[in-house]
Protein backbone atom coordinates (compact mmCIF):
# COMPACT_ATOMS: atom_id res chain seq x y z
CA UNK A 1 0.00 0.00 0.00
CA UNK A 2 1.31 3.54 -0.66
CA UNK A 3 0.68 6.27 1.43
CA UNK A 4 -2.41 7.43 -0.79
CA UNK A 5 -4.16 4.25 -0.01
CA UNK A 6 -3.76 4.43 3.68
CA UNK A 7 -5.18 7.86 4.02
CA UNK A 8 -8.04 6.50 2.20
CA UNK A 9 -8.70 3.38 4.04
CA UNK A 10 -8.43 5.19 7.39
CA UNK A 11 -10.78 8.20 6.84
CA UNK A 12 -13.07 5.77 5.05
CA UNK A 13 -12.76 3.50 8.25
CA UNK A 14 -13.26 6.55 10.53
CA UNK A 15 -14.75 9.76 8.71
CA UNK A 16 -15.53 11.41 12.18
CA UNK A 17 -12.70 10.79 13.94
CA UNK A 18 -10.25 11.45 11.36
CA UNK A 19 -9.40 14.95 10.04
CA UNK A 20 -6.52 17.09 8.58
CA UNK A 21 -5.24 13.93 6.90
CA UNK A 22 -2.20 14.94 4.42
CA UNK A 23 0.35 13.73 2.39
CA UNK A 24 3.73 15.26 3.08
CA UNK A 25 5.65 12.89 0.95
CA UNK A 26 5.68 9.07 -0.63
CA UNK A 27 6.84 8.01 3.03
CA UNK A 28 4.88 10.60 5.58
CA UNK A 29 1.62 11.17 6.13
CA UNK A 30 -0.05 12.76 9.09
CA UNK A 31 -3.71 12.98 10.13
CA UNK A 32 -5.34 14.33 13.71
CA UNK A 33 -7.31 11.99 15.42
CA UNK A 34 -10.48 12.88 17.82
CA UNK A 35 -9.09 11.85 21.63
CA UNK A 36 -11.36 9.78 22.26
CA UNK A 37 -11.15 7.56 19.37
CA UNK A 38 -7.41 7.64 19.56
CA UNK A 39 -7.09 3.88 20.77
CA UNK A 40 -10.08 2.36 18.59
CA UNK A 41 -7.82 4.19 15.25
CA UNK A 42 -4.31 2.77 16.82
CA UNK A 43 -6.27 -0.82 16.72
CA UNK A 44 -7.09 -0.57 13.22
CA UNK A 45 -3.88 1.07 12.09
CA UNK A 46 -2.24 -2.72 13.56
CA UNK A 47 -5.14 -5.19 13.00
CA UNK A 48 -5.66 -3.84 9.34
CA UNK A 49 -3.31 -1.81 7.67
CA UNK A 50 0.08 -3.15 9.50
CA UNK A 51 1.09 -0.39 11.07
CA UNK A 52 3.01 -2.61 13.97
CA UNK A 53 6.30 -0.05 15.18
CA UNK A 54 5.20 2.77 17.62
CA UNK A 55 8.27 5.06 17.13
CA UNK A 56 7.52 7.21 19.63
CA UNK A 57 5.00 9.12 21.74
CA UNK A 58 5.43 12.89 22.79
CA UNK A 59 3.60 16.03 23.48
CA UNK A 60 3.57 19.51 21.89
CA UNK A 61 2.23 22.96 24.05
CA UNK A 62 0.44 25.45 21.95
CA UNK A 63 -0.57 27.97 24.86
CA UNK A 64 -1.85 30.61 22.38
CA UNK A 65 -4.37 28.11 21.04
CA UNK A 66 -5.00 26.71 24.82
CA UNK A 67 -4.22 22.99 23.78
CA UNK A 68 -1.96 19.89 24.51
CA UNK A 69 -1.42 17.70 21.53
CA UNK A 70 -0.11 13.92 21.87
CA UNK A 71 2.04 12.90 18.97
CA UNK A 72 2.15 9.57 18.09
CA UNK A 73 5.00 8.21 15.10
CA UNK A 74 3.72 4.67 13.96
CA UNK A 75 5.09 2.96 11.47
CA UNK A 76 5.37 -0.07 9.43
CA UNK A 77 7.29 -3.01 8.70
CA UNK A 78 5.38 -3.95 5.31
CA UNK A 79 5.24 -0.57 3.89
CA UNK A 80 7.57 2.61 3.82
CA UNK A 81 5.33 4.53 5.39
CA UNK A 82 5.30 6.48 8.78
CA UNK A 83 2.31 8.18 9.80
CA UNK A 84 2.10 11.28 12.51
CA UNK A 85 -0.88 10.89 14.26
CA UNK A 86 -1.86 13.91 16.65
CA UNK A 87 -4.26 14.37 18.88
CA UNK A 88 -5.75 17.94 20.44
CA UNK A 89 -6.66 17.72 23.82
CA UNK A 90 -7.49 20.91 26.39
CA UNK A 91 -4.65 22.42 28.08
CA UNK A 92 -6.55 22.88 31.85
CA UNK A 93 -7.91 18.67 31.66
CA UNK A 94 -5.66 16.64 29.06
CA UNK A 95 -6.35 13.02 29.10
CA UNK A 96 -6.51 10.84 26.47
CA UNK A 97 -6.98 7.20 26.48
CA UNK A 98 -3.92 4.75 26.87
CA UNK A 99 -2.74 2.69 23.86
CA UNK A 100 -0.77 0.20 25.78
CA UNK A 101 -3.06 -2.48 24.74
CA UNK A 102 -2.42 -2.04 21.28
CA UNK A 103 1.30 -1.28 21.99
CA UNK A 104 2.58 -2.32 24.19
CA UNK A 105 6.05 -0.20 24.12
CA UNK A 106 4.03 2.74 24.72
CA UNK A 107 4.02 2.68 28.76
CA UNK A 108 7.54 4.10 29.16
CA UNK A 109 6.57 7.06 26.44
CA UNK A 110 3.63 7.60 27.99
CA UNK A 111 4.95 7.65 31.57
CA UNK A 112 7.75 10.23 30.34
CA UNK A 113 4.96 12.21 27.88
CA UNK A 114 3.39 12.57 31.24
CA UNK A 115 5.93 13.67 33.58
CA UNK A 116 7.00 16.10 31.34
CA UNK A 117 3.33 17.49 29.68
CA UNK A 118 1.05 16.25 32.27
CA UNK A 119 -1.21 14.44 29.79
CA UNK A 120 -2.84 11.63 31.42
CA UNK A 121 -2.53 8.91 30.06
CA UNK A 122 -6.12 6.50 31.10
CA UNK A 123 -5.93 2.99 31.77
CA UNK A 124 -2.30 3.04 32.03
CA UNK A 125 -1.00 0.74 33.88
CA UNK A 126 1.45 1.86 36.05
CA UNK A 127 1.42 5.72 35.00
CA UNK A 128 4.05 7.20 37.71
CA UNK A 129 7.01 9.57 36.73
CA UNK A 130 9.67 7.32 34.09
CA UNK A 131 13.07 9.90 35.26
CA UNK A 132 11.90 12.84 37.00
CA UNK A 133 11.91 12.63 40.78
CA UNK A 134 8.23 12.01 42.31
CA UNK A 135 8.43 15.14 43.99
CA UNK A 136 8.90 17.42 41.25
CA UNK A 137 5.21 16.05 39.41
CA UNK A 138 2.70 18.67 39.10
CA UNK A 139 5.49 21.42 37.54
CA UNK A 140 5.45 19.86 33.86
CA UNK A 141 8.52 21.01 32.98
CA UNK A 142 8.35 20.88 29.32
CA UNK A 143 5.49 23.31 28.80
CA UNK A 144 5.71 26.71 27.55
CA UNK A 145 4.66 28.36 30.74
CA UNK A 146 6.89 26.63 32.85
CA UNK A 147 8.91 28.95 35.33
CA UNK A 148 10.74 26.82 37.50
CA UNK A 149 13.92 27.41 35.47
CA UNK A 150 17.01 28.22 38.44
CA UNK A 151 17.53 31.68 36.35
CA UNK A 152 20.81 32.86 37.53
CA UNK A 153 21.32 31.32 40.42
CA UNK A 154 25.00 30.12 40.24
CA UNK A 155 26.51 32.09 43.23
CA UNK A 156 29.89 31.45 41.91
CA UNK A 157 29.00 32.71 38.57
CA UNK A 158 28.25 36.38 39.75
CA UNK B 1 9.46 -12.30 72.24
CA UNK B 2 7.71 -8.90 71.22
CA UNK B 3 9.58 -6.29 73.49
CA UNK B 4 12.49 -4.71 72.39
CA UNK B 5 14.75 -4.02 75.03
CA UNK B 6 17.06 -0.53 74.96
CA UNK B 7 20.46 -1.61 74.34
CA UNK B 8 22.86 -0.70 76.80
CA UNK B 9 26.02 0.37 76.55
CA UNK B 10 29.17 1.19 78.54
CA UNK B 11 30.59 4.03 77.00
CA UNK B 12 29.22 6.94 76.14
CA UNK B 13 30.19 9.53 73.92
CA UNK B 14 29.20 12.82 75.80
CA UNK B 15 31.33 12.32 79.39
CA UNK B 16 33.89 10.20 80.10
CA UNK B 17 33.04 7.70 82.38
CA UNK B 18 33.93 8.44 86.33
CA UNK B 19 36.11 5.93 87.96
CA UNK B 20 38.18 6.76 90.70
CA UNK B 21 41.64 6.64 90.72
CA UNK B 22 41.80 6.59 86.68
CA UNK B 23 41.58 9.33 84.19
CA UNK B 24 39.07 8.62 81.14
CA UNK B 25 38.71 9.88 78.33
CA UNK B 26 37.10 10.21 74.76
CA UNK B 27 38.28 9.81 71.46
CA UNK B 28 37.06 13.01 70.46
CA UNK B 29 38.52 14.37 73.19
CA UNK B 30 42.26 13.16 72.39
CA UNK B 31 41.54 14.03 69.00
CA UNK B 32 40.54 18.29 69.77
CA UNK B 33 43.80 17.11 71.65
CA UNK B 34 46.33 16.68 69.37
CA UNK B 35 44.90 19.40 66.57
CA UNK B 36 46.57 21.83 68.84
CA UNK B 37 50.11 20.37 69.10
CA UNK B 38 52.56 19.37 66.82
CA UNK B 39 51.50 15.62 65.91
CA UNK B 40 48.57 16.98 64.12
CA UNK B 41 51.46 17.51 61.17
CA UNK B 42 52.45 14.28 61.41
CA UNK B 43 49.06 12.56 61.01
CA UNK B 44 48.18 15.25 57.70
CA UNK B 45 51.40 14.23 56.11
CA UNK B 46 50.00 10.54 56.29
CA UNK B 47 46.38 11.72 55.20
CA UNK B 48 47.86 13.76 52.32
CA UNK B 49 49.52 11.24 51.50
CA UNK B 50 47.06 8.49 51.15
CA UNK B 51 43.85 10.35 49.18
CA UNK B 52 42.24 7.40 48.29
CA UNK B 53 39.25 8.14 45.87
CA UNK B 54 36.09 6.93 45.15
CA UNK B 55 35.29 5.41 41.27
CA UNK B 56 31.87 7.11 41.33
CA UNK B 57 31.84 8.52 37.84
CA UNK B 58 29.02 10.61 37.23
CA UNK B 59 29.32 11.98 33.52
CA UNK B 60 31.57 12.06 30.58
CA UNK B 61 34.33 13.98 33.15
CA UNK B 62 33.99 10.21 34.93
CA UNK B 63 36.25 9.17 31.46
CA UNK B 64 38.97 11.48 32.55
CA UNK B 65 38.34 10.47 36.19
CA UNK B 66 38.91 7.12 35.52
CA UNK B 67 41.80 7.71 33.12
CA UNK B 68 43.81 9.47 35.88
CA UNK B 69 43.07 6.27 37.76
CA UNK B 70 44.80 4.03 35.04
CA UNK B 71 48.56 3.33 34.98
CA UNK B 72 49.44 5.68 32.10
CA UNK B 73 49.49 8.83 34.93
CA UNK B 74 50.70 6.75 37.70
CA UNK B 75 48.65 8.66 40.59
CA UNK B 76 50.02 6.13 43.15
CA UNK B 77 53.19 8.52 43.40
CA UNK B 78 50.85 10.56 44.78
CA UNK B 79 49.58 8.34 46.74
CA UNK B 80 46.17 8.61 45.45
CA UNK B 81 44.35 5.05 44.47
CA UNK B 82 40.84 4.75 43.20
CA UNK B 83 38.94 2.63 45.52
CA UNK B 84 35.83 0.91 44.47
CA UNK B 85 33.55 1.39 47.62
CA UNK B 86 32.72 4.42 49.60
CA UNK B 87 33.98 3.04 52.75
CA UNK B 88 37.13 2.78 51.72
CA UNK B 89 37.91 6.29 50.10
CA UNK B 90 39.16 9.58 51.31
CA UNK B 91 38.03 11.80 48.40
CA UNK B 92 34.96 12.35 46.48
CA UNK B 93 35.05 13.52 43.10
CA UNK B 94 31.67 14.82 42.12
CA UNK B 95 32.47 14.45 38.41
CA UNK B 96 29.26 15.81 36.38
CA UNK B 97 25.80 17.03 36.80
CA UNK B 98 24.23 16.61 39.45
CA UNK B 99 20.37 15.68 38.96
CA UNK B 100 17.52 16.24 41.66
CA UNK B 101 16.89 12.58 41.57
CA UNK B 102 20.82 11.75 41.95
CA UNK B 103 21.48 14.16 44.75
CA UNK B 104 19.86 11.63 47.37
CA UNK B 105 22.43 9.38 46.37
CA UNK B 106 25.20 10.99 46.16
CA UNK B 107 24.40 11.98 50.27
CA UNK B 108 24.34 8.62 50.92
CA UNK B 109 27.43 8.07 49.36
CA UNK B 110 29.08 10.61 51.42
CA UNK B 111 27.75 9.56 54.41
CA UNK B 112 28.82 6.05 54.05
CA UNK B 113 32.66 7.80 53.68
CA UNK B 114 34.42 7.62 56.91
CA UNK B 115 36.14 10.85 58.28
CA UNK B 116 38.26 12.27 57.34
CA UNK B 117 37.45 12.98 54.21
CA UNK B 118 37.39 15.57 51.48
CA UNK B 119 35.51 16.32 48.04
CA UNK B 120 36.73 18.01 44.63
CA UNK B 121 34.36 19.40 42.47
CA UNK B 122 35.63 18.56 38.87
CA UNK B 123 34.40 20.12 35.55
CA UNK B 124 32.12 23.19 34.79
CA UNK B 125 29.08 20.99 35.05
CA UNK B 126 29.34 20.61 39.36
CA UNK B 127 30.69 23.89 39.39
CA UNK B 128 28.30 25.51 37.86
CA UNK B 129 25.68 23.46 35.81
CA UNK B 130 27.81 23.56 32.41
CA UNK B 131 25.69 23.65 29.48
CA UNK B 132 22.92 22.15 31.88
CA UNK B 133 22.77 25.42 33.57
CA UNK B 134 18.83 26.65 33.49
CA UNK B 135 17.96 22.90 33.24
CA UNK B 136 14.73 22.00 34.98
CA UNK B 137 16.74 18.33 36.59
CA UNK B 138 20.11 19.92 37.90
CA UNK B 139 21.22 20.99 41.45
CA UNK B 140 22.43 24.54 41.82
CA UNK B 141 25.46 25.58 44.19
CA UNK B 142 26.55 21.86 44.90
CA UNK B 143 29.08 24.03 47.60
CA UNK B 144 26.62 24.43 49.51
CA UNK B 145 25.17 20.90 50.27
CA UNK B 146 29.18 19.57 50.28
CA UNK B 147 32.42 21.25 51.61
CA UNK B 148 34.09 21.29 48.50
CA UNK B 149 37.48 22.18 48.55
CA UNK B 150 39.25 22.15 45.29
CA UNK B 151 37.23 23.44 42.03
CA UNK B 152 38.62 22.20 38.50
CA UNK B 153 37.27 23.97 35.56
CA UNK B 154 37.36 21.86 32.24
CA UNK B 155 35.00 20.27 29.91
CA UNK B 156 36.09 17.64 31.19
CA UNK B 157 40.03 18.49 32.65
CA UNK B 158 42.44 16.80 31.51
CA UNK B 159 44.11 14.23 33.88
CA UNK B 160 46.90 16.67 34.40
CA UNK B 161 44.63 19.27 35.75
CA UNK B 162 42.91 16.53 38.16
CA UNK B 163 46.16 15.61 39.36
CA UNK B 164 47.38 19.33 39.94
CA UNK B 165 43.58 19.99 42.18
CA UNK B 166 45.12 16.42 44.00
CA UNK B 167 48.08 18.39 44.71
CA UNK B 168 46.14 21.44 45.61
CA UNK B 169 44.23 19.55 47.83
CA UNK B 170 47.44 18.25 49.57
CA UNK B 171 48.63 21.54 50.26
CA UNK B 172 45.37 22.65 51.87
CA UNK B 173 45.34 19.63 54.04
CA UNK B 174 49.65 20.55 54.86
CA UNK B 175 48.48 23.88 55.52
CA UNK B 176 45.43 23.36 57.51
CA UNK B 177 43.18 25.21 55.45
CA UNK B 178 40.68 21.54 54.15
CA UNK B 179 37.52 21.42 55.11
CA UNK B 180 37.09 17.81 55.28
CA UNK B 181 38.56 18.64 59.45
CA UNK B 182 37.54 20.61 61.88
CA UNK B 183 40.66 22.98 63.49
Amino acid sequence: MDARTIIESLTGKFPEAISEAGIESPIRIQAYVDKDKAKEVCQYLKDSLQFDHLCSVCGVDYPQRNELEAVYHIASYDHAVVLTLKARLPRDSPEIESIVPVYWNANWYERETYELYGIVFKNHPNLKPLVLPEEMLGEWPLRKDYEGFPNKTARNLV
Amino acid sequence: MGEVKEKKTNYSTETPEEIPGVITTTTSAIHNFLKKTKAQDLINWGRKNSLWFMTQPMGCCGVEMIATGCAHYDTDRFGIIPRNSPRHADVMIISGYVTKKYLPALKRLWEQMPAPKWVLAMGDCSISGGPFYESYSTVQNIDEVFPIDVFIPGCPPRPEALIQGFVELQEKITAKKDRGTDY
